[in-house]
């Protein structure tokens, strides 16, 4: 049976777009390595980024305290999150949410440096249904997604995504997540949709103590009442009820 | 060179539900059983507040399941195309560590059909031959479901099944699902107390004269102990049940029901970090000999010999390991020979929301299988004549979380971000729910599991290869049942019905659809189209059993755990007889 045959990925360029000279890609060996990086939760840091610990001097955006994002990735990040988490009567900002300090500590962590990512040879560009298919991990691709869009913004408007004006920020995002922004080798609505945007969600609703969702804000907006979620009453009392923890959620650090 | 170890009696790959019902039955009996299980025990903290709660870690990074790095599957669509690895396992989430996947599953608990025994007689039978596409592989089992009601109802009660009965030993029973085959005795525990969403399904169903009844759930709906004297919690409807161990100790799984059962015994192991990758098998005298694993944490290989083997790794795996192994003739879709790889099913899972102003659905209390059903256009409950294709699907109303990233429905026409979108979120998270479509996925010639011959595990061996699409039978058959959904949608009064969403192809590695993989090492009664005999032996090998879905020649309507377990049993029993007095069965 003749298989047909896929296009290999342009893997250099996709590279060089990545800013990555020679790739280290998560190799595995024993299995007791690969099962070794659990996400861990900081606790301790999950403050707003001005009382956060500096990171160490040399490592990018460390003034803000940020541990994988340079500073114009930064400055990127938090105008992306608050254009769609706008400070409204319902919430704060999405920076003041956390979910740019999230999607941070998720790139830095085991998330963003593929941690579980089957990341073995030959790649090869499939359909969308087989999912991501690059030799990039996470961290790699964010910041290679991010590049490609800052070229894409200075070639169109003549500045930054972050100096746009609202209503082009909207026009630009509603191209970017259906495909029509188009620079450089990778597929921007693939980073948009399949990395940025999970991200973004994730930084808004998970429990606080990964950074995003600070004072439990997002939870507050829409009734999650958050733990401890014991409700072998409450499935009767407040059956069709508004229930009353609702506007008052809690979350790990409440237990901890 | 792997280090040899001393015989074993019966060695059982895998340490998950399969694996956990057979020795909870050999063990007392005095028999030598040693379970090998590539993952670790649970250590508590998944089950443990704060921690169990925490959606991110369980739930969207998926942190108990298996790690793709590691290994994870190739898929291709076709058999022509080629096929790519799915960097990410999202679509399903094979179990991993002690427990298997019944450690952090829904607990939806259903028999199967008396018609899915029988499959292909009975569309045969009732349509004519003629009807069946040719490219549909469907076939029998080689049992009837009598062979395995008395291991249904066992399995019942091991696990505490809480739901209400609709037919005892052929006896209609109000308020359960009418088209329930026979069951000897009612469900252990009375059903999970309805949601909300329940009763405005309930309403809407009875309103166009459907006959809804509760899921049947092993989220036990109050304190239980089983016949081993094991015991579950009640439910808590904590909203965190599948992808997380339970926190109440009230969800029926292995890791508290089977293996503490019988841990203490001496005649009793179950190894942990052990990863089999071969079942030594001596062709000539069509007998395994033992099994080669490699420890995880220490790279170690070692040969455990073994003078029986039963295969309980499930689907993925049992198939993976006779393929690696060389026993059985693989399945080659072009000419339709070979077995091993055969019939590969899924579930056909479809669904409409609806959006309620005025009603508090409040989501974040739900459990595994708090659900209301119909089961009107399942299976071959309703003629097919005419429509095209066979199968359906059981349509229901269940609660399982409110898990706020995961969770938070939408009505059509939503931004996907900004102010309306915050606005919408805060308006519908409360008062919204899913009606769902679960349906059958019938085999095809062109659905089915080799060896990839380019991408390989952390160790080096050829990954499973998946090809898979949904067959033209299964698409219109979701068409079908979704506008089904979509009627009983309407009738429920909401103020929004979403846009219905039957499936479509091509099957998207990207998108969770359930851990209901089958097939691969079907069972049968004929040799030549089978890889097990009704009895799950090896028609290869003669000490060599097979257990799990990857037995089923195709996936019914239903979830398959329930099966799943009365298979298990089974088994155990025909174990017992064969540890006896070793034969072909
Ligand atoms: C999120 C989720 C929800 C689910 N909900 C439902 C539901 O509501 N209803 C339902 O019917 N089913 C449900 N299921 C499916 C259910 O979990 C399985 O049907 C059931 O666990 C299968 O039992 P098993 O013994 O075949 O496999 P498992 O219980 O998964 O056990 C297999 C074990 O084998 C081990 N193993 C695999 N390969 C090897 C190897 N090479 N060497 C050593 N060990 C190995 C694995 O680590 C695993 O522990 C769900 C599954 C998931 C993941």
């Amino acid at each position: 049976m003749s298989e047909q045959s896929l296009p290999p990925i342009d893997r250099r360029a996709i590279l060089k777009s990545a800013g990555i000279a020679t790739v280290v890609l998560p190799t595995i060996g024993a299995a007791s390595r690969a099962e070794a990086a659990e996400p861990k939760p900081q606790i301790a840091q999950a403050q707003p980024p001005a009382a956060a610990a500096p990171s160490s001097a040399a490592a990018p955006g460390a003034a803000t305290g940020h541990q994988f994002l340079s500073l114009d990735e930064v400055a990127f990040t938090e105008a992306l999150v608050d254009h769609m988490w706008p400070k409204d009567q319902l919430s704060p900002s999405g920076t003041e949410l956390g979910i740019a300090t999230f999607i941070d500590r998720q790139l830095a962590g085991a998330f963003g440096q593929g941690d579980r990512l089957y990341a073995q040879g030959p790649f090869r560009m499939g359909k969308p249904q087989h999912g991501y298919q690059l030799p990039l991990t996470p961290a790699q691709y964010y910041r290679a997604g991010a590049s490609a869009i800052a070229t894409a913004c200075q070639k169109r408007f003549g500045r930054s995504f972050e100096r746009l004006a609202a209503a082009d920020r909207e026009q630009f995002l509603q191209e970017l997540a259906s495909g029509k922004v188009k620079e450089g080798p990778l597929d921007l609505a693939a980073w948009f949709n399949g990395l940025a945007y999970p991200l973004f969600v994730q930084g808004a609703f998970a429990d606080p103590v990964y950074g995003g969702n600070r004072d439990k804000a997002a939870w507050k907006m829409i009734g999650y009442p958050g733990l401890p979620a014991v409700y072998n009453q409450d499935v009767v009392r407040f059956r069709g009820k508004a229930h009353p923890r609702s506007a008052n959620p809690q979350s790990i650090q409440d237990f901890s | 060179m792997a280090t040899t170890l001393k015989e074993r009696e019966v060695v059982i790959v895998g340490g998950g539900l399969s694996a956990g019902l057979i020795a909870r039955k050999l063990v007392p009996l005095g028999r030598d059983v040693l379970v090998l299980e590539r993952g670790a025990p649970r250590s508590g903290s998944e089950s443990q507040l704060p921690s169990q709660r925490d959606e991110l870690r369980w739930g969207i990074q998926r942190g108990l399941v298996q790690r793709e790095n590691v290994e994870t599957y190739t898929l291709r669509h076709t058999p022509e195309e080629t096929a790519l690895p799915m960097r990410r396992l999202l679509s399903f989430l094979p179990g991993f560590g002690v427990g298997g996947g019944a450690s952090h599953w829904n607990g939806q608990t259903w028999r199967f059909q008396t018609t899915d025994y029988i499959l292909r007689s009975h569309l045969e039978q009732r349509y004519g031959k003629a009807a069946i596409p040719s490219d549909m592989t469907v076939q029998d089992w080689g049992i009837r479901y009598e062979d395995l009601e008395p291991y249904y109802t066992l399995f019942e009660k091991l696990f505490g099944i809480s739901g209400k009965a609709g037919n005892i030993k052929g006896v209609k029973q109000e308020g359960g699902n009418p088209f329930e085959p026979w069951r000897a005795e009612e469900f252990s525990l009375p059903p999970l107390e309805p949601s909300e969403a329940g009763l405005i399904f309930k309403a809407a169903a009875e309103k166009l004269g459907y006959k809804p009844f509760p899921m049947p759930a092993a989220n036990a709906s109050r304190a239980y102990t089983n016949p081993d004297g094991m015991k579950l919690g009640a439910c808590q409807y904590c909203g965190h049940c599948e992808r997380f161990v339970c926190e109440a100790n009230a969800k029926a799984s292995p890791d508290r029901l089977l293996f503490p059962f019988i841990a203490d015994k001496p005649n009793f192991e179950l190894r942990t970090h052990a990863e089999a990758f071969l079942i030594n098998y001596d062709k000539a005298d069509r007998r395994v000999t033992g099994v080669t694993y490699i420890d995880t944490e220490t790279g170690e290989e070692f040969a455990q010999p073994a003078s029986t083997i039963v295969l309980g790794s499930y689907v993925l795996s049992n198939t993976r390991l006779l393929l690696l192994s060389g026993i059985g003739e693989p399945y080659e879709p072009g000419t339709g020979k070979g077995v091993v790889g055969k019939n590969y099913c899924y579930q056909t899972i479809s669904g409409v929301s609806v959006f309620f102003e005025d009603r508090y659905i409040n989501p974040f209390m739900g459990a595994g299988a708090y659900g209301m059903v119909i089961d009107e256009f399942n299976n071959d409950h309703f003629d097919h004549s005419g429509l095209g294709f066979f199968g359906g699907a059981f349509i229901n109303a269940t609660i399982t979380n409110g898990r706020p990233i995961t969770t938070r429905a939408l009505p059509p026409g939503t931004p996907r971000w900004g102010s309306a979108w915050k606005a919408a979120n805060a308006k519908w998270y409360l008062r919204s729910f899913n009606i769902s479509c679960h349906g059958t996925s019938y085999s095809h010639r062109g659905n089915c599991m080799d060896l990839d011959p380019d991408y390989r595990d952390a160790y080096g061996r050829p990954l499973l290869r998946i090809a898979f699409d949904f067959p033209e039978n299964d698409l219109k058959m979701s068409l079908f049942v979704t506008q089904k959904a979509h009627d009983i949608a309407k009738a429920t009064g909401a103020t929004i019905v979403g846009t219905p969403a039957p499936r479509r192809g091509p099957f998207d590695s990207r998108i969770y659809q359930s851990t209901h993989n089958t097939g691969g090492t079907i069972m049968g009664a004929d040799h030549a189209t089978s890889v097990v005999s009704p009895h799950l032996q090896s028609w290869d090998a003669q000490n060599l059993f097979i257990t799990g879905a990857s037995v089923f020649p195709q996936n019914s309507g239903y979830n398959p755990t329930g099966t799943v377990g009365a298979l298990g049993l089974r088994l155990a029993d025909d174990l017992i007889s064969y540890l006896e007095r070793p034969r072909f069965l």
